[in-house]
């Protein structure tokens, strides 16, 4: 479980909250703490004041992959193959064992054919996916994602979704402005002013969100659908 | 005397990169105009190209009428200039009180752009790029980053615009403006699916929600919010 218990940094603000095992998809407006947040739970941030531990640990001594909102500042390396690679080899894994594994992941992202290039001859989607790859590669406990779906195509969305719910990680924490993302999580945050309003299934936080723009057209034809 | 007809068109252009290559062929008249595509096919290099800040590998392109052009790219903090919020609407040359009121951020008008969140680097980018006109916009993934209610607030922007060609190139989905054509890139060549809703039959990159509002036997007549949204209420009654 992720446990928050009277966290503040920056505009953030949280009294308690609980997050089981899953995917947990945060929602809100720009600015109002999503990034903030995500910032903490990979342990890039530490709070201000307050806790924020991760099956009663600290972030910092979690598992974690990253990604971040601007695709261009999750890049290290020159070429792709090399970026992918570089959290086993930090980690000292054999190098035929780093050759599979960065195969192997490459091909769930769909991004085999990339693997040779340069990262600064990539469209904005292709880094994100190659950021992916490399936040996914090493099977972290916790896996952060602030926004990776911006620069993505639906089917390109489609297979990295199978891709992230089977990569392993106990925690899968992001956030979106992609509704259709929100909508196959297991648990909704709605951010508000770095004070969380809203939190459920999307079951129970999208019937609230009705008469906003981040209630998706497509879950009003789900009632359709069944009669 | 009439308005000045603008027109972009396309004469079998094309750029080749290792095994990669695009081709394009069309006329973009005046009106606003949504290109999609899958990751790494092509929307970006287009963009540049029809800027005329990337070389074509062959082809040419026409402009007719275009005396102002503008594009505004994927990344937002690749245009930054100014070291303050404030600095960089000057940059713009607009006026940084009316343009952050606007947007919100007036009391994060000291602070760098780069340590806006990217949706708010966003917002402040596309505002300094709407404040004026152009007869060319290109629009390369503008909804990007921004929360679903600046989406919406974009849509209306570019929907206010009665002049000009628009041309958005972009992933996004669900919210979007009414448009007046739809393209795509499939197997490296830019193809006209002509305009909604009939273009929906043909449009490879359909939206799901259009797929399934079809299939539920109310099509949207456009691609905006409020068409998904008037679609969707025929079929809940």
């Amino acid at each position: 479980m992720i446990t928050a218990e009277f966290l503040c940094y920056r505009n953030l603000a949280i009294d308690a909250l609980s997050i089981k095992p899953g995917i947990t998809t945060i929602i809100g407006a720009n600015g109002s703490g999503k990034t903030t947040f995500l910032k903490l739970c990979a342990g890039i941030a530490v709070p201000d004041s307050g806790t924020l531990l991760i099956d009663d640990a600290l972030p910092r001594e979690t598992e974690t992959g990253w990604v971040n909102e601007f695709p261009d500042r999750n890049i290290l390396f020159v070429n792709v193959f090399d970026e992918i690679a570089s959290p086993l080899r930090f980690r000292r894994i054999p190098c035929d064992e780093i050759d599979s594994n960065v195969r192997a992941c490459a091909e769930t992202m769909g991004i085999t054919h990339l693997l040779k290039r340069a990262e600064r001859e990539l469209s904005g989607g292709e880094k994100v996916l190659v950021s992916l790859a490399a936040a996914l590669v090493h099977h972290p406990k916790v896996l952060v994602l602030d926004e990776y779906d911006s620069h993505l195509d639906a089917r390109s969305l489609a297979k990295i979704e199978q891709g992230i719910r089977t990569a392993g990680a106990d925690y899968v924490i992001r956030c979106t402005q992609q509704m259709d993302t929100a909508i196959q999580s297991d648990y909704l945050l709605f951010i508000d002013s770095g004070r969380i309003t809203h939190a459920g299934t999307p079951d129970l936080v999208f019937p609230i969100l009705k008469d906003t723009a981040y209630y998706p057209v497509v879950w009003g034809c789900r009632w359709s659908e069944s009669h | 005397m009439g308005v000045p007809m603008v027109r972009i068109t396309l004469n079998q252009v094309y750029a080749v990169r290792d095994q990669w290559s695009l081709s394009a062929s069309g006329t973009f008249n005046e009106g606003v105009h949504l290109v999609s595509g899958d990751v790494g096919s092509g929307k970006s290099t287009l963009a540049l190209m029809m800027a005329g800040l990337l070389p074509l590998s062959g082809g040419s392109i026409e402009k007719t009428g275009i005396t102002s052009g503008m594009l505004s790219l994927q990344f937002p903090e690749l245009h930054v200039t100014g070291l303050s919020v404030a600095e960089e609407c000057t940059s713009w040359g607009v006026d940084p009180c009316k343009i952050l009121e606007a947007i919100g951020l007036t009391e994060k008008k000291d602070i760098s752009p780069l340590s806006l969140s990217r949706g708010e680097l966003t917002q402040l980018h596309l505002a300094c790029v709407l404040a004026k006109d152009y007869d060319l916009l290109l629009l390369d993934e503008p909804f990007s980053s921004l929360d679903c209610e600046e989406k919406v607030k974009l849509c209306a922007r570019i929907g206010q615009k009665s002049q000009g060609i628009t041309i958005i190139f972009t992933h996004e989905q669900n919210i979007l403006p009414r448009v007046t054509r739809i393209w795509e890139i499939v197997d490296g060549t830019l193809v006209d699916c002509g305009t909604p809703p009939n273009a929906f039959q043909h449009w490879h990159h359909v939206p799901s929600v259009i797929e399934k509002l079809t299939a539920l036997g109310s099509r949207p007549d456009n691609i905006s919010l409020d068409d998904l949204r008037e679609a969707a209420c025929r079929i809940q009654g």
